[in-house]
Formats: structure tokens, sequence, C-alpha cells
């Protein structure tokens, strides 16, 4: 399904407007890149609260770093379907790149448990305030999981098919 | 100098080992998010992007951005032995290192600023005593940062 979809795209419009701009690749990495670091330095910040090494910082505060991390995310979605839609058959079979989707729905699916489990008990936190075994899971899955994705993605040009 | 470097058996090792090279690269982004990513909040938040935050956690974590840089620095000097005499005439990686060097030198700068300032605290705004000062330096600050992470990516491209 994959596959037909990949292919489907090689023959898009905007396919070829990507693959013949020459500056456009470039462009788009640099921005994937900044993105991934404000992805990841909000949500480094907010994990480690959750994790309890930063206890003296006010959690209900430091929560405040999400919308970031959507921005971030939403930059190098932008940026991610523009580089699978120029060279989609190149993607879609490589296996670093298959892992690191699976890693992003994973904590996607944290992110919601996120947002029931803990959200709502750390707007009561305050500086000092302890964290709970469930939020230091969650936060403990968000870290593994994005590192894996940085990992994966990184590893995407050295990988074979999967 | 810079082609003895490369003869050296760490050089050879960066350069033929099959996982060497993309372990370092591995390592390196790593590095990059949690420096990087660490700053950018902290300049976020001193340029007025982010309110509510007292900035002062910045320098609680400011150990935590040194351990990113130094993944960095080790991994990055590991990579370089191996092309090291292509990369000493490539613009956009001297740019790059000049970057760095500017971008830890501020990091420097506002964490002393930020060590020295006092804050008035109500629920929702932390204000410092130099709010004002520091905007200026956390723009330039997020500047610098955007720059290093462009002119690493184009090193490829030259």
């Amino acid at each position: 399904m994959l596959r037909s979809f990949a292919s489907n795209l090689a023959d898009s419009s905007l396919n070829q407007l990507i693959s013949e701009t020459v500056w456009l690749w470039p462009v788009l990495e640099i921005i994937h890149f900044i993105g991934l670091s404000i992805l990841l330095g909000a949500l480094l910040i907010i994990d480690m609260r959750l994790l309890g090494l930063f206890k003296s910082f006010d959690a209900a505060s430091v929560n405040r770093l999400a919308p970031l991390a959507w921005i971030g995310f939403l930059f190098n979605l932008i940026t991610g379907a523009l580089f699978f839609i120029g060279d989609p058959v190149r993607y879609s079979v490589n296996i670093g790149f298959q892992l690191k989707m699976l890693l992003i729905l994973i904590a996607g699916v944290n992110l919601v448990a996120y947002q029931l489990q803990v959200r709502p008990l750390m707007a009561a936190w305050n500086s000092g305030s302890p964290t709970t075994p469930v939020a230091k899971a969650i936060a403990a899955t968000s870290l593994l999981a994005w590192t894996g994705v940085l990992l994966l993605g990184r590893l995407i040009p050295y990988v074979g098919t999967g | 100098m810079f082609s003895w470097l490369e003869t050296t058996a760490v050089a050879n090792w960066v350069a033929l080992s099959l996982w060497a090279y993309p372990a370092l690269l591995s390592l390196h982004i790593v590095g990059l998010a949690i420096v990087v990513g660490i700053f950018a909040m902290r300049d976020l938040r001193l340029a007025g992007f982010v309110k509510g935050i007292d900035p002062r956690i910045f320098v609680n974590l400011a150990p935590f951005a040194w351990f990113g840089f130094t993944l960095n620095l080790v991994s990055g000097l590991l990579l370089f032995t191996s092309q090291a005499t292509v990369l000493v005439t490539n613009p956009p990686f001297l740019i790059k290192i000049a970057c760095i060097f500017a971008g830890m030198l501020l990091a420097g700068t506002i964490h002393s600023r930020l060590r020295k300032q006092s804050v008035s605290a109500s629920f929702y705004v932390t204000m410092l005593s130099e709010e004002g000062t520091l905007r200026p330096l956390a723009l330039l600050s997020l500047t610098i940062w955007a720059a290093a992470i462009s002119a690493g990516r184009l090193i490829a491209y030259f």
C-alpha cells in the first residue's frame, strides 16, 4: 500500500518541483533541523521535570513550553512531508524511515496519555511538587521515543530496505 | 598538520569502519538537540516569545546544555579527523565553527547576567529586573544558532 502510494507520488508535479529545485532540499533540511531543536528542547525540559530531575522548577510554568513543541513538530511535519513527496520511493522502502514513523506514532499515543493523565494534575503542581509514577513513565517513554526518532532519521541514508 | 591528522589511526577508524561514521553522526544530532534545544528555549523566553516561565531555570539547565555541547565537541572532533583537509577549506564548516564559538561565549554572558537578576513574580508573569537588556542578546543568540545549524547542513553541498 505504502509502495503504490509512493509511486503515485513519484509522478506528481510537486515531486517534480522538489526534485528539480536544487536549492530547496538543503533549505528543507535546515528547517527540519531547526524544528527538531525546538521540539526536542521543549520536550526535554518538560520531560525532565516530569521525571523529577528538576523538582525546583514550577511545573505549571514549565508546561508553557508545550506550544513550542507543537510549533517545532509542525515545522518538521511539513518539511518531512515534502522530503517524502520529493523522494517517495526511497523513503517508503527504507527501514529507518519506517521505524521512525512507528516511533512518532508511539510518541503520539504517549502524548494522548499525557494529556489525559498528567496535564490535569500538573496544573496544580508548583515548584517542589513531587512527580508521580505515571508521569515518570510517560516522560521516559517520550524521551526514549524522540531520541529514537532522531537516531533513525539520521541513519536513513545508512540503512537498507525493510 | 591536517593531512597528518587524516593519516592517524583514529581518522582511519572513522573513515573506514562501517558503523563509526553513522554512530558519530547519531551522537552529534542528540548533542545538537540538547544544546541548541535548551539554548533556544532560553532565548525564546528571554526574547518574549514565551511568557510566564522564570528564566533562571535556564541557569539550572546549563550543565545539561554543556553536556550536549561536550557530546558534540567530542563527536565533532572525531568526525573532523576523517576529512580534516577538506573541511578546513570548506566555507560553511568555518562559518559553523565561528558561530559555535560566538554562541557559547554569548551563552556564558547570558547565564552570568541571569544569575544576577532579581525577580518579581506573580502567578502568571515573571519579570526580570533587566528583562529589556537581555532581549537583544537572546535574539542574537537565536540568530547565531540558526546560522550554525544552516552552515552545518550546507557543508555537504560545498
